[in-house]
């Protein structure tokens, strides 16, 4: 049932918790080689997805194959070959930075000169060798998470999961995240990734599943979704007093309108001759943004909500 | 795996192995604590109130405590670190969380733990054994087995512990295991006086807990009165261990299985 080259396979997965119904019956199918992302709010699902993934939670209902093994029968089996960012970083605060990843490594029966060889080439890849004997409270968040990854990868994984890989980081820790994760990409390693941030997903994902209380609401590469679920342009303007033109003065230049209290988001092909045919109307639209249309506006257009509040 | 041949994996040992090198970075300050405290009990009882009186067929307060007081070094750095610390590897540290996303089971995480406690116990527990030979306390060469007794019992004092740090909802719920468990089993343990006054009942309730079996054993080391009743005291352990370890399992994977 698996095509060759499928790592994860998910048909009518749910997981439900005592109280909560967190995922509601999600396909996927990840292929070896990708970057696959989970683009969703806090509560939408990716978490207790990908915790179903790596095996540490099972799942409530539905199939699932990892690496063509069942998490529920083969967990041990499947942990040996992943590669686990979780949300919360779970580094040992007692330990130093090698100590952590010469651990870690024992756990996979990678021990002595192997682990220490391996150990010190992800500091490097990871660009924190100078810190190997620091402990581990001692660095900075984006060190943090370059370490965690780093812990990731000492086994060299098939594929390699994060969950929320740069929430928390300042923008220029987040850049050298990316940079990390877009060379392992390219080296040809399989990504799983949760996220909330579009931005995030645009760049590093081949696909994107859009997921929104516990659903998947659409899936394809990000450029497509906004394509089919956007469009090329979008002039954000707020407009409290309803003197905004319809869109038929607008000579059907509009594709989609969206209001959300008083801004209102008019989806076009160009910003540019939709200013102009308001201009010819007499009406200057007051505190506009005229900007590309995004993830951002796929999500807002399928779900009514913002990724980020 | 049961929680038994779990004690006999690699994977227990590389949690032990976590502790260690956790615990050498802070090693003085916790032998220090670990000795410290129950040497100066030691003191001000065996020789300030025990310069008053003696025990009608045991001699000297401070020669009756001595080896009680290897049973209680046992119980309290077992527990403390069983209860206590591992519930920060667990909640605060996040230590379990990551073992359990490498291929690590929940019951060799345990029994690391038991393993480690069993270390503790025996490291201090020998530190105090010395102090107590310096004060010429030690009577026998049988008290050379006092460090295999001194693992034993740090495995039987964590179990319960570490059952306790898995259950309770925040660290300091910790203080009513502490305070109602195991306080209670020290004072009728047998560590600072003789039990031979207790009622029948509460002999039964004493002999119910692993301490006062380990401190009769420590005892019969350390005076050379060992018997056949000393091996049916170090099995009362063993045994113990056997059924207690079954105990938290479900508890344990409940918080970290898949």
């Amino acid at each position: 049932m698996c095509a060759q080259n499928t790592v994860v396979y998910a048909r009518s997965l749910t997981k439900r918790y005592a109280l909560v119904e967190a995922v509601r019956g999600i396909d996927f199918s990840i292929h070896a080689g990708e970057c696959y992302g989970f683009l969703g709010v806090n509560g939408a699902g990716k978490t207790s997805t990908m915790k179903m993934i790596y095996c540490r939670v099972a799942r409530t209902s539905g199939e699932l194959l990892v690496l063509d093994m069942d998490p529920t029968r083969d967990a041990s089996r499947i942990k040996q070959r992943l590669g686990v960012v979780a949300q919360e970083n779970a580094l040992d605060p007692e330990l130093n930075v090698e100590e952590n990843l010469l651990l870690y490594a024992s756990f996979f029966g990678i021990i002595g000169d192997a682990a220490r060889d391996r150990a010190g080439e992800l500091l490097d890849l990871l660009a924190i060798s100078g810190k190997s004997k620091a402990l581990v409270r001692e660095l900075s968040g984006g060190m943090k998470r370059r370490l965690v990854i780093a812990r990731a990868l000492v086994n060299r994984p098939d594929i390699l999961v994060l969950d929320e890989p740069t929430t928390g980081l300042d923008p220029q820790a987040r850049l050298l995240v990316w940079d990390t994760l877009t060379r392992l990409i390219d080296s040809g390693l399989t990504l799983l990734l949760t996220t909330h941030y579009m931005e995030e997903a645009a760049r590093l994902c081949g696909r994107v599943a859009v997921i929104d209380e516990g659903r998947i609401l659409a899936e394809a590469p990000p450029a497509q979704l906004v394509a089919q679920y956007a469009a090329e342009d979008v002039l954000e303007l707020v407009d409290a007093d309803g003197r905004l033109p319809s869109d038929a003065q607008l000579d059907g230049l509009v594709a989609r309108r969206e209001r959300h209290g008083d801004t209102v988001y008019l989806y076009n092909a160009d910003n540019r001759a939709l200013l102009h045919r308001m201009a010819a109307l007499g009406f200057d639209p007051p505190r506009h943004v005229a900007r590309r249309a995004s993830l951002e506006d796929v999500f807002l257009n399928m779900t009514g909500r913002e990724l980020v509040e | 795996m049961n929680p038994l041949t779990a004690f006999f994996t690699r994977n227990a040992w590389r949690v032990f192995h976590r502790n260690l090198l956790a615990w050498q970075k802070y090693a003085w300050s916790s032998v220090a604590i670990n000795i410290v405290e129950p040497f100066a009990y030691f003191l001000a009882l065996g020789f300030g109130l025990g310069a008053y009186f003696s025990l009608t067929g045991y001699g000297s307060l401070v020669q009756f405590m001595a080896p009680g007081f290897l049973g209680l070094t046992a119980l309290n750095t077992a527990t403390f670190d069983a209860a206590w610390g591992a519930y920060e590897r667990r909640v605060f540290n996040g230590v379990y969380e990551s073992m359990v996303t490498a291929p690590v089971d929940p019951l060799e995480i345990a029994a690391g733990e038991y393993l480690w406690q069993a270390f503790r116990s025996m490291l201090y527990g020998c530190l105090f054994l010395a102090v107590i030979a310096g004060f010429g306390l030690v009577h026998s060469w049988w008290a050379l087995l006092c460090p295999l007794v001194l693992a034993l019992s740090g495995i039987v004092f964590a179990i319960p512990a570490l059952l306790v740090s898995f259950v309770v909802k925040t660290q300091e719920h910790l203080f009513y295991y502490f305070s109602f468990v195991v306080t209670p089993m020290v004072m009728i343990g047998g560590v600072f006086f003789p039990l031979d006054k207790f009622p029948k009942w509460a002999l039964l309730i004493a002999w119910l807990t692993p301490l006062y079996h380990a401190v009769k054993v420590f005892r019969a080391l350390v005076l050379g009165t060992v018997s056949g009743q000393t091996g049916l005291e170090v099995l009362w352990i063993l045994i113990a261990i056997a059924v207690l370890v079954f105990v938290p399992v479900r508890s344990i994977r409940a918080k970290l299985a898949n």
